[in-house]
């Protein structure tokens, strides 16, 4: 993530596009709070955002996910206490009206999936890097030799 | 019950693991419960004062203290309590006056769990074994993440003919790790992770064997033995390719 945040900030990375539907951001706990990268990680969805909209605690005050710390690898056992905890931050994710959230944690992102089926809180959740590799300007050298005019992000 | 899972060697557990920083928390919490609100568990299971984070490490004191039976009943709510109650992902520490950080001491409750008693959460055991046996947690061969790679390549042959993702390639900039759940189950991750890198024509590369994982669940139940075994995987990966840097996905 903050690699992709250095890409976009020195420009080695153009957007083609940003984001047009509502975004916010989930602060996964070991990245953010014990990892140091809250600044980044805003800006990063800033960045790719028309219209980001910051949840309740953005940041390293953020909630988890409520898949944190191994809850996610013990599958099943951990489910129902996983989803139930996790209503803190369904509550914070409707509460922005956002579309698409952007998380980047594999941990934090099967428990927001699994929250918005449980919810119904109707988002998308992604990568960043999936955002990215999407709407980014793809130089020609990359592209098919004989179709470059069309689009290659299918 | 464990034969080991008697309380002195429990309380010898955690004795050379109690540190100044640990024994000033755990004597200078007065139970203030101003952890309690900033708690997801506590907030989302109707305010149960169980759910506060301070009463989540009592264990380490009543073992300790040695005033309490340590039966299967003891270790199981124990169990609940650090598992089932805690992510570990320290907001509490962030709002107490004293700064007691609980999510490093459920921590080293499970720590003892796991080393003294062998108790832990089977789906974390199970990881720990495939790590031991494959060095990643989805239990992938060599051949396996190789060729992963290999048809991911393929796949995006007619989109991107020149993209590559360069294997055991030296003296690059980036080390490249994933989770091994991206090979199993999220391949256009790897995909995507290629493109911006062909992309912005970064120097990079990713190992074909050990240390390309960058998962490390047996942190999560305290074995510091194959958590330590994981990270030097990697390092060694870097070492001996001569990156300068290692990126983890996201």
């Amino acid at each position: 993530m903050e690699l992709y945040h250095d890409y976009l900030a020195s420009s080695r990375i153009k957007l083609k596009e940003k984001v047009k539907v509502p975004t916010t951001l989930q602060d996964p706990c070991n990245v953010i709070r014990s990892g140091g990268l809250a600044e980044k990680n805003q800006k990063l969805a800033e960045m790719l955002s028309e219209d980001f909209r910051p949840m309740e605690y953005q940041g390293n005050y953020n909630y988890c996910c409520g898949g944190g710390g191994g809850a996610i690898p013990m599958g099943p056992e951990m489910r129902p206490y996983r989803v139930k905890c996790g209503k803190v931050k369904a509550d914070q994710i409707r509460a922005t009206g956002a579309k698409l959230v952007f998380v980047p944690c594999h941990n934090c992102i099967d428990a927001i999936r699994d929250l918005n089926k449980v919810y119904d809180l109707g988002i998308k959740a992604v990568h960043f890097k999936e955002v990215i590799a999407h709407n980014m300007i793809i130089p020609d050298h990359m592209l098919p030799k004989n179709d470059q005019d069309q689009d290659k992000e299918g | 019950m464990s034969d080991k899972a008697d309380p002195q060697t429990m309380a010898d557990f955690f004795k050379p693991r109690l540190n100044a920083r640990f024994k000033t928390w755990l004597k200078i919490c007065a139970n203030c419960a101003l952890c309690a609100d900033t708690c997801h568990f506590y907030l989302a299971n109707d305010r149960k004062p169980e759910m506060i984070p301070a009463y989540k490490v009592r264990f380490i004191n009543e073992i300790l203290k040695g005033k309490v039976t340590i039966d299967d009943d003891y270790l199981k709510k124990m169990y609940e309590t650090v598992y089932y109650e805690c992510n570990m992902c320290r907001r509490c520490a962030l709002y107490c006056p004293f700064g007691i950080d609980i999510g490093l001491m459920v921590g080293l409750q499970r720590a003892m769990l796991h080393n003294v008693a062998d108790i832990q959460p089977a789906g974390l055991k199970s990881a720990i074994e495939s790590y031991k046996q494959f060095g990643n947690q989805m239990s992938l061969t060599q051949e396996d993440w190789v060729d992963t790679i290999e048809w991911t390549l393929e796949e995006m042959e007619d989109y991107y003919p020149t993209l590559d993702i360069p294997i055991d390639k030296e003296n690059v900039d980036l080390l490249y790790t994933v989770n091994a759940r991206e090979p199993k189950f999220y391949p256009q991750d790897i995909q995507e992770a290629a493109i911006i890198f062909n992309a912005v024509g970064e120097s990079w590369t990713v190992p074909s064997v050990d240390g390309w994982d960058d998962t490390n669940l047996a942190m999560f139940c305290g074995d510091l033995g194959t958590s330590k075994m994981l990270v030097e995987k990697t390092f060694k990966q870097a070492e001996k390719l001569k990156a300068k840097r290692v990126a983890i996905t996201e």
